[in-house]
């Protein structure tokens, strides 16, 4: 018997937008179910500018949000959730419920979960950075909303500050927390932002403190040693341990590796770089369609390797982006390619079986 | 020059942001070792000691609660503390009695013997089990819960019993031990410390104050091993610097009236390093008095600094008169919040938290509570004449309470 | 950075030294790994004052960099103040924890350090192993603490005295923190023997080993207790 020849796609951030139009673009129908009431996911809700190339967030997304939205293929539900799942590869069997709790129940042959992660929440840091305690004391989310409304001032005071410090690994590369990755994106963003700030205050001095600075391939000049070169940011190796108020005023403490000793210094404002969690979604879609998690928590891949990374070990249902693991815009971008041709596919495969 | 009031900021432990951190419990990082406890007692192999009814639920750093007894307590004493500063543990006996609560002062324990372990390695992990578990044997046919006085000794058995709850080889050894003592082999459902005590009582004492103490600023000094050994099992309260930090001490002392005041410190060490207090006192006087005593002056110019272990309350209070001599920014009393407390609701400055023994002066203070500290000072040598003179043998607690 | 200090010492005894430190049961809870965050650095007290880092200890042990281990055994654990500061490692290394491991090593196998280490120590040791609590009202000597200032005379001049005006019964003591009684020391004994406690004594100080040996032997045969 043919299966349905709709694939469904659950998150409509970058990754999910990307799997639905190659779904659409290879004829096959893409319906699209997004919580939220606007589609971009978690960079286009949250960020001012893309990394690496710091190009404005809705400007850079507008072509795809808008090919998305106008596509003929796609049938986007938003403020909608995938509430219960029942079948198999073909047949599966979904159901959907709209913001008033009205439910749907539609038949589709192919899923791709595209849910992403979460940032970290700083209150559950083991060392002592009070982000629940000061207010000059930010995550990487927070000084986006900065950007976006192109003020950098401290919270605590409404000041310009004069200096200000990243501290990466928030959350990741953690045993104590449970968090044993890394999440790939903080160091370049963090960079990122360091050149913005540099940008709108030419005179703040600005430093990342890091354990190991990881930006791969082009990221490398586009902003770790344009940060370093152009705008003198300073890179110090080695952890803050310790944040607290001494004035008006936070002193940070760590040490400085490189040189061996204790450290101690003042900022006027702290930015937390945050790693990713799984979603909310994404632990609900890995229950509603029972796929198996890898050791670190996210959606496991079918055999966990280098050379699948959009395949469930549920026949018919890929991933796209951050639900399987830390991933940049890149890559989950590429995912919800690979992920759109992995389930047209297998509808084709379906329907000539049949034949 | 006169001395400068320097002004502090009041509701130190307030959080300075209107955030508020709100813990899922799916994302708590440590096991439970109580269920791991009760799962090995079921198995045979050991006793579980279950706290004893009534008990309060404390808050923990994830957010689990604890149980604290408030009564029928085996007391655990230390022996830094009744041997050089013995109105710390008079405090806490005097604060039972005072509430009605049953307790039990065993002669029947040793102490931790830590000092063995982290001082001179002297020992070993399996020796230093079979000295916890003969002490909770003890406990347990007496018919008392253990409560532990010293920091160090409750973050040594928190310690303890992570080891013996996950090394079968070490649960046997030390058994075959308790065997040849004829002892129970006993684990206590909870390792509780004095100061989960005070703050369990806290509401209590606060009914109890004889004292103004709303212009008393204190400093308090969260001890290393009360909370770092073992970070899960420690009390943490949201109200007290947005749960990130330990509310032992900070949480009595408030709810008694006083303030208490922050400083950039407060996460260091005192400098006790168990070695260097007896033979390298040059570090502990250094740590006690740069990092710690001179940075509370400068930043929040406390009247007393409070603190819950042993060792903390000996660095902090001896090491000052050495710094005093070369006219260092020093010069705080230091006590136990047990102390502090006893004292805020009418125990007697000398006849039960016996400042006597302390070093830095103390009179100042309890001038600024309301407390003639001359007046109490004779009424306590008109005590030791009793005693000398033979008209009384000891200083007994009829006459204290 | 290999160690350039004791050449002299051969490598078999460095490894026979650092074997004994892995073969103890802590130490894999105590080192995961180490990245080098300096977490540990930052929170600890006596990287402030020595020339010592937990870091370093964590990371040399990593490593089994047998060489700077044994330099450490040497020259860095007993600057250590076992408050466990480090603790907060995110790769949940314990410095604190690997160097409580260390020194046992150091004081069972005699090493030079720990007799510096613990010169002036025995008297503490005897007290704590004899009588089950450390730190007796009669320790506080003016000679032994002259920077305590005049304060410590005053307790020792009026010890007794002072004594008798405590409430709790058992701080009625002057020689032990409080009244330990004798089936309890004889148990404490007993755990010592059992657990070769006793026998790591002798390195640190024959004589007074010896000494201990002879009270504790005499106990423990009035006491009936096995120790066989």
């Amino acid at each position: 018997m043919a299966g349905s020849d709709t694939v469904l796609i659950v998150g409509a951030g970058p990754g999910g937008i990307e799997a639905a139009r190659g779904v659409a673009d290879l004829g096959k129908r893409a319906l699209l179910v997004e919580t939220k009431g606007d589609i971009g996911g978690t960079p286009y809700e949250y960020y001012a500018t893309l990394t690496p190339d710091l190009r404005e967030t809705h400007e850079a997304m507008h072509e795809m949000v808008t090919a998305v939205k106008e596509h003929p293929l796609i049938d986007l539900r938003l403020n909608t959730r995938v509430v219960n799942s029942e079948g198999e590869i073909g047949h599966f069997k979904v159901t959907l419920q709209d913001e008033s709790g009205s439910r749907t129940e539609e038949e589709v042959g192919a899923i791709v979960v595209a849910t992403g992660f979460q940032h970290f929440d700083p209150g559950r840091e083991t060392q002592m950075y009070g982000y629940y305690e000061y207010d000059d004391v930010l995550t990487l989310v927070d000084a986006e909303q900065m950007f976006k409304a192109g003020r950098i001032v401290r919270p605590s005071n409404g000041e310009v500050p004069e200096r200000v410090a990243f501290i990466q690994c928030v959350g990741s590369r953690d045993r104590q927390i449970g968090n044993q990755w890394c999440s790939k994106v903080c160091c370049g963003i963090a960079s990122k932002q360091s050149i913005e700030i540099k940008r709108m205050l030419p005179n703040a001095k600005v430093f990342i403190f890091y354990i190991d600075m990881r930006m791969y391939g082009f990221w490398e000049d586009m902003i770790y040693w344009k940060a370093q070169e152009e705008y003198k940011v300073n890179y110090i190796r080695g952890i803050v341990t310790e944040i607290i108020r001494k004035g008006d005023k936070l002193l940070i403490k760590g040490e400085d590796t490189t040189m061996g000793r204790p450290m101690e210094v003042l900022m006027d404002m702290v930015i937390l770089s945050v790693g990713m969690e799984p979603s909310k979604g994404t632990l609900e879609m890995a229950n509603i369609f029972n796929l198996p998690r890898e050791e670190h928590g996210f959606i496991a891949t079918k055999d966990g390797g280098p050379l699948d990374t959009v395949s469930t070990k549920v026949p018919g249902i890929f991933l796209a982006g951050a639900a399987a693991g830390p991933k940049d815009i890149e890559d989950t971008v590429s995912m919800g390619g690979a992920a759109a041709m992995k389930a047209v596919a297998t509808l084709n495969r379906l329907a000539l079986e049949v034949g | 020059m006169e001395p400068m009031e320097i002004p502090v900021l009041k509701g130190g432990t307030k959080v300075a942001t209107s955030r508020v951190f709100d813990r899922d419990p799916d994302t708590v990082p440590e096991e439970d070792l109580r269920e791991a406890i009760w799962a090995l007692g079921r198995e045979g192999e050991w006793i579980v000691q279950p706290v004893p009814e009534p008990y309060y639920l404390a808050p923990t750093k994830y957010g689990r609660l604890k149980k604290i007894p408030l009564e029928h307590t085996w007391h655990h004493k230390s022996c830094g503390q009744c041997g050089h500063i013995p109105g710390y543990s008079t405090s806490i006996f005097w604060l039972n009695r005072l509430l009605g609560y049953d307790y039990f002062d065993p002669r029947d324990q040793t102490s931790c013997t830590a000092w063995n372990y982290y001082a001179s390695a002297t020992s070993n992990q399996v020796a230093q089990a079979a000295v916890a578990m003969r002490n909770f044997s003890a406990a347990y046919e007496s018919g008392y819960f253990p409560m532990i006085h010293c920091g160090t000794s409750f973050g040594h058995y928190k310690e303890v019993r992570h080891e013996l709850v996950h090394d079968a080889k070490l649960r046997r050894q030390v058994r075959a031990i308790m065997d040849k003592l004829g002892r129970p082999f006993v684990m206590p459902e909870e390792i509780v410390h004095y100061s989960e005590w005070m703050y369990a009582i806290r509401d209590e004492l606060k009914n109890r104050v004889q004292y103004d103490l709303s212009n008393i600023t204190a400093t308090v000094h969260p001890a290393c091993h009360y909370y770092k050994l073992q970070t899960g099992d420690a009390i943490y309260d949201p109200e007290i610097y947005g749960g990130q930090r330990t509310a032992a001490v900070t949480g009595v002392v408030q709810t008694l009236g006083a303030t208490v005041a922050d400083y950039s410190s407060w996460y260091d060490c005192c400098g006790f390093g168990f070695r260097h207090i007896l033979v390298q006192r040059d570090f502990t006087r250094s740590f006690a008095t740069l990092r710690k005593i001179e940075v509370m002056k400068e930043e929040a110019n406390p009247d007393v600094v409070l603190t819950h272990d042993t060792g903390c309350v000996t660095s902090l209070d001896k090491s000052q008169f050495a710094a005093q001599a070369h006219n260092r920014n020093v010069g705080v009393p230091v006590m136990s919040e047990s102390q502090f407390a006893a004292i805020a609701v009418g125990a007697h400055p000398f006849r039960v938290a016996q400042l006597h023994w302390h070093s830095v002066d103390y009179r100042p203070l309890l001038s600024k509570m309301g407390i003639d500290p001359e007046k109490a000072w004779m009424e306590f040598q008109g005590d030791l004449e009793q005693i000398k003179s033979g008209a009384m043998d000891y200083l007994t607690w009829e006459h204290v309470l | 950075m290999p160690s350039d200090r004791y050449l002299e010492v051969p490598l078999v005894e460095k490894q026979r030294l650092f074997d004994e430190v892995k073969a103890d049961p802590r130490f894999h809870t105590y080192l995961y790994g180490c990245y080098e965050c300096g977490i540990c650095v930052a929170a600890c007290p006596s990287a402030r004052f020595y020339d010592f880092s937990p870091r370093k200890i964590a990371q040399a042990a990593a490593r089994e960099d047998l060489e700077l281990i044994y330099e450490q055994m040497n020259d860095d654990i007993w600057n250590c103040s076992q408050c466990f500061s480090c603790n907060r490692c995110p790769r949940q290394n314990s410095p604190g924890g690997l160097i409580t491991i260390m020194r046992e090593v150091a004081v069972k196998n005699g090493m030079r350090s720990m007799k510096e280490a613990l010169a002036g120590y025995t008297r503490i040791i005897y007290k704590i192993m004899t009588t089950g609590t450390q730190v007796s009202p009669d320790m506080l000597q003016e000679d032994a603490f002259p920077d305590w200032g005049p304060q410590v005379k005053m307790v020792s001049d009026n010890l007794d005295l002072w004594r008798r005006a405590l409430p709790p019964e058992t701080l009625h003591t002057t020689g032990l923190s409080w009244q330990v009684e004798e089936r309890t020391m004889q148990e404490l004994y007993a755990i010592w023997k059992l657990t070769g406690t006793l026998d790591m004594i002798s390195e640190v100080d024959e004589g007074l080993h010896d000494i201990m040996e002879e009270i504790m032997d005499d106990a423990l045969e009035e006491s009936g207790i096995s120790v066989d």
